[in-house]
């Protein structure tokens, strides 16, 4: 069941494997969130943009940070390799990558994350201090079939995804 | 006789008429089952061209007050109720929960919201059309800034 133009559509998939066995499907057409996001205005959400107070993160630049990391070479930037945790964050096919491995002993979880760099630099175009959730929408409704975000623990399975199809699998 | 007739005619053309425009935006179907003593059962089957109507009838006090409560709620409704007339039969949410099961969707150009539990079980069916003038109607009364 696919509409007649090809729309795209943000998939989530939340799958516990409690004893009730919650399923959680959200299948949303990104053209509905590029226009009903500017009607939001609320808190720090305005005309589609965010506000952010903190991009200084850390005392780190976010802005900065990803002009860098968008002049740079496919490579890997960070990787940490702790007892608790590993992260990695690597710049890879035009897409940024980031993958957590929480070692945690009572919950073990990992986390994987693939955005499209296009899509970063459309969500940071707005003015200082600001995201640009509509303009990283639409950059996205431009990118190929891809899986966004990725999270297993020992509970549960959360899949973040865009395809052209507007039911789950 | 003929007079008689021709009179008939027009009762049942009126008739015929009225019906098929109240009917043409189809119909708002509420059902409602609570499985428990006491608990109650509503089903009812509104025409949905009705609606806007009668929201005509409301006096202009209430409906400020109504745009006034749901002021920041109002464009985000009519925004989504707007898109949503593109995409006429799609699943948008599902959750399953053990026993209970929750589902939003868009049939044949209507919202429909589907919630099925052990004791009680809720079905919506509402026009998107209807929706879509409600809002506006609301958003049309809505206090100036």
């Amino acid at each position: 069941m696919t509409s007649a133009k090809q729309d795209r559509w943000l998939h989530v998939r939340v799958i516990s494997s409690d004893a009730k066995g919650e399923t959680v499907r959200v299948n949303v057409p990104l053209e509905l969130a590029e226009k009903v996001l500017p009607a939001i205005n609320h808190d720090r959400l305005h005309g589609g943009k965010v506000k952010i107070v903190c991009a200084h993160v850390n005392d780190v630049d976010l802005r900065v940070m990803m002009d860098a990391i968008r002049a740079a070479k496919d490579g890997e930037y960070v990787t940490v390799q702790g007892t608790d945790n590993d992260v990695r964050v690597a710049k890879q096919d035009n897409h940024l990558i980031v993958h957590v491995l929480d070692k945690g002993k009572s919950k073990r979880s990992q986390v994987e994350i693939k955005v499209p760099m296009k899509v970063i630099d459309a969500l940071f175009s707005a003015g200082k201090d600001e995201l640009d959730l509509v303009a990283a929408l639409h950059a996205l409704s431009a990118a190929g079939d891809t899986e966004l975000v990725s999270v297993k623990d020992n509970e549960n399975t959360v899949k973040v995804w865009l395809d052209s199809k507007n039911v789950t699998d | 006789m003929v007079l008689l007739a021709k009179a008939a005619l027009g009762v049942t053309g009126t008739l015929f008429v009225a019906g098929a425009y109240t009917f043409h935006e189809g119909v708002i179907r509420i059902d409602v089952d609570e499985h428990r003593a006491g608990g109650s059962h509503v089903h009812m089957w509104v025409p949905a061209a009705a609606v806007p109507m009668a929201m005509h009838l409301v006096p202009q006090k209430h409906l400020r007050e109504a745009a006034k409560h749901s002021r920041e709620a109002l464009p985000i409704a009519h925004a989504i109720v707007k898109q949503l007339k593109r995409y006429p039969n799609v699943d948008l949410v599902e959750v399953v929960h053990g026993k209970q099961h929750v589902q939003i969707r868009t049939h044949d150009g209507k919202l429909q919201i589907d919630v099925q539990a052990p004791d009680e079980q809720v079905h919506l069916l509402v026009p998107l059309s209807t929706l879509d003038d409600v809002t506006r109607q609301l958003e049309d009364s809505a206090p100036r800034a």
